[in-house]
């Protein structure tokens, strides 16, 4: 039997969310949106304010909504939303994220834990990659994986 | 201000009858304030005439380059003003791990230069252009990365309420559709947005863009859909590739007149000369 997944405990805020964006994003942000918008791994991108500001199709497919859709998040906006939850069912701290340890450390940063899809709850693999560049840093992408389901669970 | 180019070719020097009339030198523009003051983008070839011209009369002046392959600094070795002791330069570049004086030193140095930098006789000050804009004495100067390969900048210089806006190797449409993404997803568009005069890169035919995609630089196909987005008064096409002659170019003058009426563009548009000059 596998783990327990958590329950969904947290209330999903509406999806008409207009957060403004600079005139002109990074280079290195635009390069890696170009980047993620063609790849089939699931994919977001993370500006230097931690907030979401494009994922692409393949992320989509799990959170079942496209880009277009949702638009720019804050990070507590799609903690709210789709997690990632621990074990409690509990949104997890913003610290904790790989996306935290990436930007703390600079460096990539590894994490498995569950997010709300479409289907319901899922397991999930992720990894973050900080983009620094000669200005520093300005983001980060976020790729991330379905775990299969556990034998029994 | 008034501008000036003064190499226009892209990538390596074409020099022969077949380029003449659009000329063959890598690129150089001058710009020259109302009180004389000097900026001058990128150090190719065309930079050797310029420094001829600019010689013994001006003895303060600014390089700005957009980034240090080779067709944008081949021609320092040659520039007149470098060897003018009583000359004060001060060469702007994009940032890097490496200080700019020490990746410049890379070309000029044994055994690619017979004369070391640090046997220029000018005094000459390196400098990793600020992430903000700056003034560089009448005018207001903005540099900003953009989509090219390795650490490329573009440069958009104000003056007295005009604008010109210089990116000579960028590929903003790379991965993306200029027609559709968001503004602030554009390389460079943000340096661009309203210049009075943008050039840009546009140095290869749609055709060969096919086969060239990732190499840093623009289709005329993107390149206009760049200058649709970003509404310039004025679009110069630039950095001709080094396989187009005159005919070509002339074919692709007229191209282009066709295709940025078929998007509404503004303005006038017209592929660089060697030579052209213009008041902003």
């Amino acid at each position: 039997m596998g783990p327990e997944r958590p329950e969904q405990q947290v209330d999903v805020p509406p999806p008409e969310v207009h957060v403004p964006l600079p005139d002109e994003q990074p280079l290195e942000l635009i390069l890696a949106r170009n980047l993620i918008s063609i790849i089939s791994i699931a994919a977001l991108l993370v500006d230097s304010d931690g907030r979401i500001v494009f994922f692409n199709e393949a992320a989509a497919e799990i959170i079942g909504a496209p880009f277009e859709e949702i638009g720019v998040l804050q990070q507590d906006q799609w903690s709210a939303r789709y997690g990632p939850f621990g074990a409690d069912g509990k949104p997890l701290p913003p610290d904790e994220l790989p996306v935290a340890t990436a930007v703390r450390e600079s460096r990539p940063a590894y994490g498995h834990f569950s997010v709300r899809a479409e289907s319901g709850m899922l397991e999930i693999e992720t990894g973050a990659i900080p983009l620094s560049g000669p200005a520093g840093y300005h983001g980060a992408i976020v790729v991330f994986w379905p775990l299969p389901p556990a034998p029994g669970g | 201000m008034r501008v000036q180019a003064w190499g226009v070719r892209g990538s390596i020097p074409t020099p022969g009858s077949r380029t003449a009339a659009f000329g063959g030198n890598t690129p150089c523009v001058q710009v020259t304030g109302d009180d004389g003051s000097e900026l001058i983008l990128d150090a190719g070839s065309g930079i050797r005439e310029l420094g001829f011209h600019l010689s013994g009369r001006c003895k303060r002046l600014h390089i700005l380059l957009t980034h240090l392959h080779l067709d944008h600094i081949q021609g320092l070795l040659f520039f007149a003003p470098l060897f003018d002791p009583e000359a004060e330069i001060t060469v702007w570049g994009p940032p890097g791990r490496i200080p700019l004086r020490k990746r410049l030193a890379r070309y000029l140095s044994n055994p690619l230069s017979p004369i070391e930098i640090r046997d220029l006789p000018a005094r000459v000050a390196f400098e990793e252009v600020p992430p903000d804009g700056w003034r560089l004495d009448e005018f207001t100067v903005r540099a900003a990365l953009v989509a090219h390969r390795g650490s490329t900048l573009g440069y958009r210089v104000e003056h007295s309420g005009a604008s010109l806006c210089y990116l000579p190797d960028h590929e903003p449409g790379l991965g993306t559709s200029l027609s559709s993404v968001p503004p602030s997803w554009i390389s460079g568009l943000g340096l661009a947005r309203g210049a009075t005069t943008l050039i840009h890169d546009s140095q290869y035919t749609d055709e060969e863009y096919a086969y060239r995609r990732g190499w840093g630089h623009s289709s005329l196909s993107d390149a206009l859909a760049f200058a649709q987005r970003s509404r310039p008064e004025g679009l110069l096409l630039f950095h001709h590739d080094p396989g187009h002659d005159d005919v070509r170019l002339r074919s692709l003058a007229g191209q282009a007149t066709e295709e940025a009426a078929r998007l509404g563009i503004d303005g006038r548009v017209q592929l660089a000369r060697e030579g052209t000059a213009f008041d902003l």
